[in-house]
């Protein structure tokens, strides 16, 4: 893409910080069972949860500290969110009827230690453990020395001063990671990463630096939204070249879109290009009502046939977004990221059907969470 | 390929903005730097014995380099340390572990903020690896141990944890090509011991040398040549007093005066008041010339290349303009010092007659023959050899100066000035065996249109900022965002910058390509 969508970016972000506010919603409401929601966070630093059946704003929960980046894990029983927040330095949980915050851990391990997780949050299937891999640096009076990344495991019921149960060292330039049914971990990095966290040990499930497919370039993946689905699935995008040939020409290569989707459930994944790259997307998603069907959201939504490797249908939107999250009928696509409101679109007509604007800031790189209570 | 959104942390979002350098010694009864930094680093930086620091004793850079170095301390590490003491450590240190002049040439672009200036420093990986995020120019512009490099990497990953999920970074093992790579080239290219660094210490010039009359050549861009005088007086150790008398090509004077302060005796750095306006200079002061550039301290866009030549010794700078027509008359003024003698063009370019001379500016007019051979050609005066004269029948090619350009969107009530794009057309010819050759800058018309199909859907001509017509001065849009735009985007564009340049009614156009970026959050010393 042109060198001007960089800028445009982030003029956007930053021009677009603080906006005229709603106030906030009360935040003792409890959730109701079976109701589907949606969570998001932004700017100063609120946890808001929309309710995803007449798509308005149900509540909004304060958190601590500083924002960024915000992404959001919730629960399996769905009575709790955790969020990556405070620069990248800090796990919280939150009681979501009560907006308590009941979990709260440093990542850092030392007084000299910097640690940070990008992006990397993720709960076991019964919700008892959390995991976070960190990027440690160790800073000393006149020098920082850069340390293996670490698999942090801690215990969900550890309280507001929680210390990891156990750690292992962990794959350098690793962001998501989720847990599988039978307790493995996906963790995405040079390569999608099988990681066993009780042992911490460690074996490629999905070559992707380290590919072998013939006439492809490496992917390149930028994924850094690790989407609880509808589906139960773990996804995200990759892009390619496809050369002619041998020669390996990039001028004559078809640079590709695919996704990579990993059934949690029974931890097979499947690898698929859907499109030709003609613009960028940021996230995208299957449907839950017709796997054959595939949306992707940054300037434009847009919906692709996975088979036919073929846009069916666009939609201009007011601004770009940058997360997609579809609820669990399939029949909604809700529209997060940047600014801070949510547009929702019917995901058969790609129309927009409404729009909730939230009190507070950018959303920025937040991870958007639907899930039925 | 992709829009990388990891990259809109660039660590130099994040870093500091520091002061600039400053031009003015400390008071006589200042601390002095052995003392300061006994005091205020040696917290953090454990002496090891007589002047010698952890860390700090084991780099050499520029002083605007050991400027950004001290700022970090101050924003990321909170050491505390007054302007005044941090002067006299900048100053103390750029004199002992600065660069050779020999060790700064192929970067001090940088130093003199010709931003747009495109870089041709090192391999692909050393871009990919160390210019990604900054310019070529900043690691060029240091020399270190290999174990200082490995802490550099450290520091760098340690403090933008981002930094190795970044495009052309997340498609490799950074870290460790950084390590294994990286860290052994840069200790091998550039060193902490050299032989161009011991040779210029024994050898530095007397900065009392540099007191005295100099006269300039130089050309700012958009605008036009200057001339003059800048005459130096010395006023303490390594401190200097300047006053400069000058005039553009188009007859316009400028009277300016200022101070200068000279690190590692050829550093010449100086404040200089043009007309109300504070302009810097950045210049490198070595065998009785000095070379660089002075800009405006708000605006380093608005800036010209300077040459200025001491008196003393006979020396023959430029001449104004650089070239002539076959078979036109016109007028010449060579510039330089202790000019005298007669002008020589060469063969088929008369001197018609002498119209001013003095020791720094001989003005001639002068006929080029409708034959007289096209070319560059060598100039004297006298014994004096010196600037180059291109005659020429016919402009071929203009080109767009520079060729690639990037401009700032601005002001509307933000911090951040806009950033121009100023342009030249320089017009090219061809010699009898068809070889391209420079002829010089001329004057055009200027327009914008949109670069490409993308451009011209947004409509960045009417929103990204205005051209001048006759200056080829272009002023960016308007920060923020606007709602008028497509998706109330801000008024950054994508622009073809055309000059038009008429040779004798013939009309030949050129073009350049520039981009209105959003403002620059951070705009270090050295890029
Ligand atoms: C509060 C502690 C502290 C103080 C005070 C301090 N520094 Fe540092 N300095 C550091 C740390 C930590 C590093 C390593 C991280 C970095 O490079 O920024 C460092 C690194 C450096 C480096 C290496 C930078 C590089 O580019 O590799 C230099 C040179 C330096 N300091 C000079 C100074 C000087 C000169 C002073 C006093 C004027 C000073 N420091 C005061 C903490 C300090």
């Amino acid at each position: 893409m042109s060198v001007k969508t960089i800028f445009k970016l982030a003029g956007l972000a930053m021009a677009f910080g603080t906006c005229a506010q709603p106030t906030l919603a009360a935040s003792d409401l409890a959730l109701q069972k079976g109701h589907e929601y949606l969570a998001v966070t932004n700017y100063p630093n609120n946890l808001h949860i929309i309710d995803a059946e007449n798509d308005s704003l149900y509540k909004s929960c304060r958190l601590p500290d500083a924002f960024g980046p915000g992404t959001i894990q919730i629960s399996p029983d769905k009575t709790r969110a955790y969020v990556l927040n405070n620069h990248y330095g800090d796990i919280y949980g939150v009681e979501l009827d009560s907006c308590n915050v009941v979990f709260h851990a440093t990542l850092s391990q030392q007084p000299t230690e910097r640690a940070r997780a990008i992006f990397s949050i993720g709960l076991s299937p019964d919700g008892k453990e959390l995991y976070s891999i960190v990027n440690p640096t160790r800073m000393n009076r006149d020098n920082y020395v850069v340390e293996t990344p670490r698999l942090q495991v801690y215990s969900t019921s550890a309280g507001l001063n929680a210390k990891p149960e156990r750690s292992f060292p962990a794959p350098r330039q690793t962001t998501m990671l989720q847990a599988a049914d039978d307790g493995s971990l996906f963790v995405v990095g040079a390569d999608v990463y099988k990681m066993d966290p009780h042992s911490g040990k460690t074996e490629v499930n999905i070559p992707l630096r380290n590919w072998t497919r013939p006439l492809y370039s490496p992917p390149d993946v930028l994924y850094v939204w690790p989407q609880q689905r509808p589906q139960h699935t773990f996804n995200l995008l990759y892009t390619a070249a496809r050369f002619k040939d041998e020669k390996m020409n990039p001028e004559t290569a078809d640079n590709v879109y695919g996704f990579i989707d990993i059934n949690l459930a029974n931890g097979k994944s499947e690898l698929v290009d859907f499109a030709p790259i003609t613009e960028v997307y940021f996230t995208g998603a299957r449907s839950p009502k017709d796997s054959n069907l595939m949306y992707g959201v940054l300037n434009r939504l847009a919906k692709y046939d996975i088979k036919e490797k073929k846009l069916l249908q666009s939609a201009s939107l007011d601004h770009s977004y940058y997360c997609l999250t579809i609820n669990k009928a399939g029949n909604k696509l809700y529209l997060s990221g940047t600014f801070n409101d949510v547009a929702i679109f019917d995901a058969d007509s790609l129309k927009k059907i409404g729009n909730v604007k939230l009190p507070g800031g950018d959303m920025a790189i937040t991870t958007a969470q639907i899930f039925t209570r | 390929m992709l829009t990388h959104l990891l990259r809109r942390y660039k660590p130099w979002h994040i870093l500091g903005v520091a002061a600039p350098l400053a031009i003015c010694a400390a008071p006589a009864d200042a601390r002095d730097a052995q003392t300061i930094i006994g005091q205020s680093c040696a917290a953090c930086h454990a002496a090891e014995g007589k002047n010698s620091w952890s860390r700090i004793s084991h780099q050499r850079k520029t002083p605007e380099g050991w400027l950004m170095t001290i700022a970090r301390m101050q924003t990321m590490h909170g050491l505390v340390i007054s302007d005044e003491d941090r002067r006299t450590v900048v100053k103390y240190l750029a004199d002992k572990q600065g660069l050779a002049p020999s060790e700064t040439e192929t970067a001090r672009y940088a130093l003199e903020r010709s931003l747009n200036t495109v870089e041709h420093i090192g391999s692909e990986q050393y871009n990919q690896m160390c210019a990604r995020c900054h310019s070529a120019a900043r690691p060029a512009l240091q020399r270190r141990p290999a174990k200082e490099w490995e802490h550099l990497v450290h520091f760098h990953l340690g403090q933008w944890p981002s930094l190795e999920y970044q495009a052309q970074a997340r498609d490799r093992d950074w870290l460790q090509v950084a390590l294994k790579e990286m860290v052994p080239l840069l200790a091998k290219e550039y060193p902490l011991d050299s032989k161009a660094w011991s040779d210029w210490q024994r050898h530095k010039p007397q900065p009392a040398a540099l007191a005295g009359r100099w006269s300039f050549s130089g050309h700012m861009l958009g605008k036009d040549d200057v001339l003059g005088v800048m005459t130096v007086s010395p006023a303490g150790k390594d401190t200097f007093k300047v006053a400069m008398q000058g005039r553009y090509a188009d007859g316009q004077s400028f009277n300016g005066s200022g101070s200068a302060l000279l690190y590692n005796g050829y550093e010449w750095r100086a404040s200089v008041k043009v007309g109300g306006v504070a302009m810097r200079q950045v210049l490198m002061a070595r065998d009785g010339e000095m070379q660089g550039r002075m800009f405006e301290e708000t605006h380093d866009e608005r800036g010209l290349d300077f040459h200025a030549a001491k008196s003393g010794s006979g020396k023959l700078l430029a001449v104004q303009p650089d070239f002539v027509k076959a078979g036109s008359e016109t007028e010449l003024t060579l510039v330089g010092a202790n000019l005298q003698g007669k002008a020589d063009f060469g063969p088929g370019i008369q001197v018609v007659s002498v119209l001013s001379q003095t020791p720094e500016q001989v003005r001639v007019k002068v006929k080029a023959s409708a034959d007289a051979a096209v070319g560059v050609r060598s100039i004297s005066l006298g014994r004096l050899k010196g600037g180059s004269l291109a005659v020429y029948q016919q402009v071929k090619e203009v080109k767009v100066l520079p060729a690639f350009s990037v401009s700032r969107i601005g002001g509307n009530g933000g911090s951040t000035p806009k950033v121009e794009g100023r342009f030249d057309a320089e017009a090219w010819s061809q010699d009898t065996s068809g070889k391209p050759f420079r002829v010089g800058v001329m004057p055009a018309k200027w327009s914008v249109a949109p670069f490409d199909e993308r451009a011209e859907e947004d409509q960045d001509v009417k929103y990204a900022g205005k051209m001048q017509a006759d200056s080829g001065i272009f002023t960016p849009g308007d920060a923020g965002p606007n709602p008028a735009r497509k998706m109330s985007t801000n008024n950054a564009g994508n622009l073809k910058v055309i000059a038009t340049v008429d040779d004798s009614g013939r009309a030949l156009k050129g073009e350049g390509h520039m981009i209105v970026g959003v403002q620059r959050w951070n705009n270090p010393p050295i890029p």
